[in-house]
């Protein structure tokens, strides 16, 4: 498992280097160019080229680039063009709230999608079945602002449940701040649990015809076990993969669901840096996100050779 | 008596420069008397939700403050004058001031013992520290664009500054209300000690202190007990939260989480259920300007002919426009100044509505009228661009959308690399800064690539004259030339609403699009 371990992490690096390399292009191949924006439209022409001398905006590219990645090595990803503030600061201010959030999405599309896939799979075909397909089919086709508008209208304006925006911190109680993520939660949950659904519910279906479950039944064991403990770990390896990828869309959905709800996350970082073209702050966000996806890719395949023995003897 | 008079004062001319003291501590009194006729309440606690977050308060790092930052920063912050309720200077900062014949000097006198939260004390020269940090060329501010108009401050004595400018402003206290990134007064001391920390750690003379801020959350502020004025501030803490979608912010005033949203006519729906609604008011104000308004690039064929610029004119049917964006709430805009300005055309030259003539215009010009339209890469800018195209579609003429962002924006703009290019004209309280922008023909942004030394030479009258009628007079025959020649598109006249819970009082009318909680109360 170490060997494993080990090669998984070799192969982050190209990928890791591409993704940089990526990010640091957005702010160099953009029209228009850090100094206007910085010194605004009437700027003179030497006060522009002062600046962009002490940016070191007048280095070739590549010179650019790899100072670039040698200060964000260290942590630095510069400072806010529009705030002054660290990049790395604001992440870190914010992290916690995005966190949360995709956590939470995550605990609201799992706590829907495996009950669901179970008694699906169990009934397959059945009228269960067939009705929670159809229900699935129907939350998918939901874009995310229709359904957080439409949360909004019902728990907070109609029933006056939950606050329609807004966050508040884990030390104003843990009932507030749940309130506050409830609906954001609730509404990336219902885009992300039908996918999780379908494929835990065709794998199911696929595992109980297998001649181990036949054999575990045959041996008596009560159906709630054989389910439960031998069909459900091994059908839950593309659910895992699913689980893993989602966090990707995850925090592309956070973003428009951080805007709707106003939670103070890094989606919310990522468009107010895009409206004020603060470049710094764009390309340190987009860098972590990034990094973190493929981290978290990273712990999915992981995961995996946990759950999969062949995974782990496959890549020897 | 009012301490800028519009009018031509009586003529005492003593030398050169004549100086005139208005009646200062009356005056202090009157301006600050129109609040609100009911007995105010001390105490309580409000929230208001913003359209956007606020980046900070140093004008070296922000450059500009936008309209949520003008918000919080007028509860933080002061400026030497403030606009009563007819957008007239009333002492606030400063008691009283004077101006020179010529309109290029004015003296202001500060009022004492005004104390930074800080504790220290706020005097002329921390006007001209102010001032001079924004206007040192090393510090590379954004914010001195926008005092080029100003020469220099100097201090007279501590409680006297005299503001030197470059040309004649007659209305200069009415231009330094508005609390913005030149006329906020900051702690030079706490500048000075919390270096790049001060642009979330402002410090300012407010009647309300920065107490907490939580970065795209909120910022609270409470009330400063040591305030100059402190009998006129009455809330114990105001929360700014930035809701960025209008939808749901108004979702969270219906559902009692916000007491005070800002809100814009594009959202209509919701505007006309506020309206109905007794449980809210909407503090609404019709603002000098237009937005957006387009510039036709008369140097850029075929927009170079008069004809082509006249049909692109008549081809739009602004009330239709309105009904379409805003439910009809927006109003259509004839001319650069709008209904609240004191410019007041009977007769502004605006083209009509004519479709028909549009298209015998264009069918008079003979050749195929193509042209693209350029505007930001904003959801409105679309909306109204495609709007547009369809008008100049209806009388056959072609237009292909350009969106840019921001950044290429402002060069291709100056370069004059457009044919026809979205703007603005903002809400000032003299028409002269945005006029003299727009239409001069040496100005960077005379966007209409036109020169007409008749409108330069009347443009120069305007802004050298005290007399508010002769100054209607040339602003309203500069709005006809540029009318009649089509140089400008107006679309929507600006409008600043703001959507409050009843129970919320003591908001003073909305100026320059200001929601100002400074002196508000709970009833």
């Amino acid at each position: 498992m170490g060997g494993f371990v080990a090669r998984r992490l070799l192969y982050l690096l190209p990928v890791l280097l591409g993704v940089a390399l990526l990010t640091f292009l957005i702010g160099a191949l953009l029209p228009g160019d850090i100094a206007t924006t910085m010194l605004g439209e009437d700027a003179t022409p030497e006060a522009l080229a002062e600046l962009r001398r002490d940016l070191g905006l007048d280095q070739p590219l590549a010179v650019r680039f790899l100072g670039w990645l040698g200060q964000a090595l260290q942590g630095d990803l510069g400072r806010s063009l529009r705030t002054g503030q660290s990049v790395a600061g604001a992440i870190a201010e914010r992290l916690p709230v995005t966190i949360q959030l995709v956590v939470l999405a995550q605990v609201v599309a799992l706590g829907l999608a495996i009950p669901i896939a179970i008694g699906c799979a169990v009934h397959a075909g059945g009228r269960f079945d067939r009705f929670f397909s159809g229900v699935a089919f129907a939350s998918l086709s939901v874009p995310t602002v229709m359904s957080a508008i439409l949360l909004i209208w019902l728990f907070a304006v109609r029933l006056e449940w939950l606050p329609a925006t807004g966050y508040a911190p884990l030390d104003e109680g843990l009932a507030a701040n749940l309130a506050g993520f409830a609906m954001p939660a609730l509404t990336l949950g219902l885009a992300e649990w039908p996918a999780l659904m379908r494929v835990l519910r065709t794998d199911l279906i696929a595992t109980l015809q297998e001649d181990f479950i036949a054999m575990a039944r045959a041996k008596g064991l009560r159906p709630s076990r054989v389910l439960l403990v031998h069909a459900l770990k091994p059908s839950s390896l593309t659910l895992v993969t699913l689980t893993g990828l989602n966090v990707g869309r995850l925090l592309g959905g956070a973003v428009i669901v951080e805007q709707i709800f106003a939670l103070p996350g890094i989606g919310r970082l990522l468009i107010g840096s895009i409206y004020a073209r603060d470049l710094v702050t764009l390309q340190g966000t987009v860098l972590f996100v990034a990094t973190a996806f493929v981290f978290v890719n990273m712990a999915v395949d992981l995961a995996y050779a946990g759950l999969d023995p062949r995974i782990r003897r496959g890549a020897r | 008596m009012q301490a800028n008079p519009l009018r031509p004062p009586p003529s005492r001319r003593t030398g050169t420069v004549l100086l005139r003291w208005p009646i200062a501590v009356l005056a202090a009194v009157l301006g600050l008397v129109t609040i609100d006729a009911t007995a105010q309440k001390r105490g309580g606690a409000i929230v208001m939700g913003l359209e956007a977050d606020v980046s900070g308060f140093d004008p070296l790092t922000v450059g500009i403050y936008g309209p949520p930052t003008v918000d919080v920063a007028s509860v933080l912050f002061e400026s030497l004058t403030r606009l009563d309720d007819a957008g007239k200077a009333v002492p606030r900062l400063a008691l009283s001031w004077m101006h020179a014949d010529d309109y290029r000097t004015w003296t202001f006198k500060l009022r004492p013992g005004v104390r930074f939260h800080d504790g220290t004390p706020f005097d002329a020269n921390a006007v001209k520290w102010n001032f001079d940090r924004q206007k040192d060329p090393a510090n590379k501010c954004r914010c001195a664009a926008y005092i080029t108009h100003i020469r220099s401050v100097e201090v007279v004595d501590p409680l006297t500054v005299v503001y030197r400018l470059n040309n004649p402003m007659v209305l200069f206290p009415e231009a330094a209300a508005r609390v913005s990134q030149n006329t906020a007064a900051h702690s030079p001391a706490a500048v000075a000690a919390r270096g790049a920390e001060y642009n979330r750690n402002p410090v300012g003379t407010g009647p309300y202190r920065l107490k907490s801020w939580v970065a795209g959350d909120r910022i609270v502020v409470e009330r400063n007990p040591d305030y100059w004025d402190a009998g006129k501030s009455y809330l114990d803490q105001i929360t700014f939260r930035p809701l960025p979608d209008s939808p749901s912010r108004f979702a969270s005033l219906l559902s009692g989480e916000v007491d005070v949203i800002f809100h814009e006519h594009f959202d209509h729906e919701n505007l006309a259920r506020a309206r109905k609604d007794k449980r809210f008011v909407v503090h609404e104000a019709p603002g000098n300007g237009a937005f957006p308004v387009y510039a036709l690039n008369t140097k850029a064929p075929p927009l170079d002919d008069l004809r082509v610029r006249q049909a692109l004119s008549m081809a739009i049917d602004k009330q239709r426009l309105s009904r379409v964006l805003t439910g009809g709430q927006a109003r259509p805009a004839t001319n650069p100044y709008g209904d609240a300005s004191w410019v007041k055309c009977s007769d502004d030259g605006a083209l009509p509505h004519d479709p028909a003539k549009a298209r015998a215009l264009l069918a008079d010009y003979g050749k195929p009228v193509e042209f693209k339209l350029l505007v930001t890469t904003s959801p409105r800018g679309r909306a109204f661009g495609q709007a547009l195209q369809q008008f100049w579609k209806q009388v056959g003429a072609t237009v292909e959308i350009e969106q840019i962002d921001q950044g290429g924006f402002i060069p291709r703009a100056l370069k004059r690399q457009y044919q026809v290019i979205g703007w603005s004209i903002v809400d000032f309280p003299d028409p002269d800064p945005q006029t003299y922008a727009n239409f001069q023909s040496a100005s960077a942004t005379g966007l209409a690539n036109a020169s007409n030394p008749e409108i330069d030479r009347m443009l120069d009258r305007a802004r050298a004259s005290s007399d508010q009628r002769v100054r209607s007079a040339d602003y309203c025959e500069i709005g006809r030339m540029v009318n009649q020649q089509a140089l400008w598109l107006w679309t929507f006249q600006n409008h600043s609403y703001a959507i409050a819970k009843a129970k919320v009082r003591g908001i003073p009318r909305k100026h320059g699009g200001v929601t100002d909680l400074s002196r508000a109360w709970l009833e």
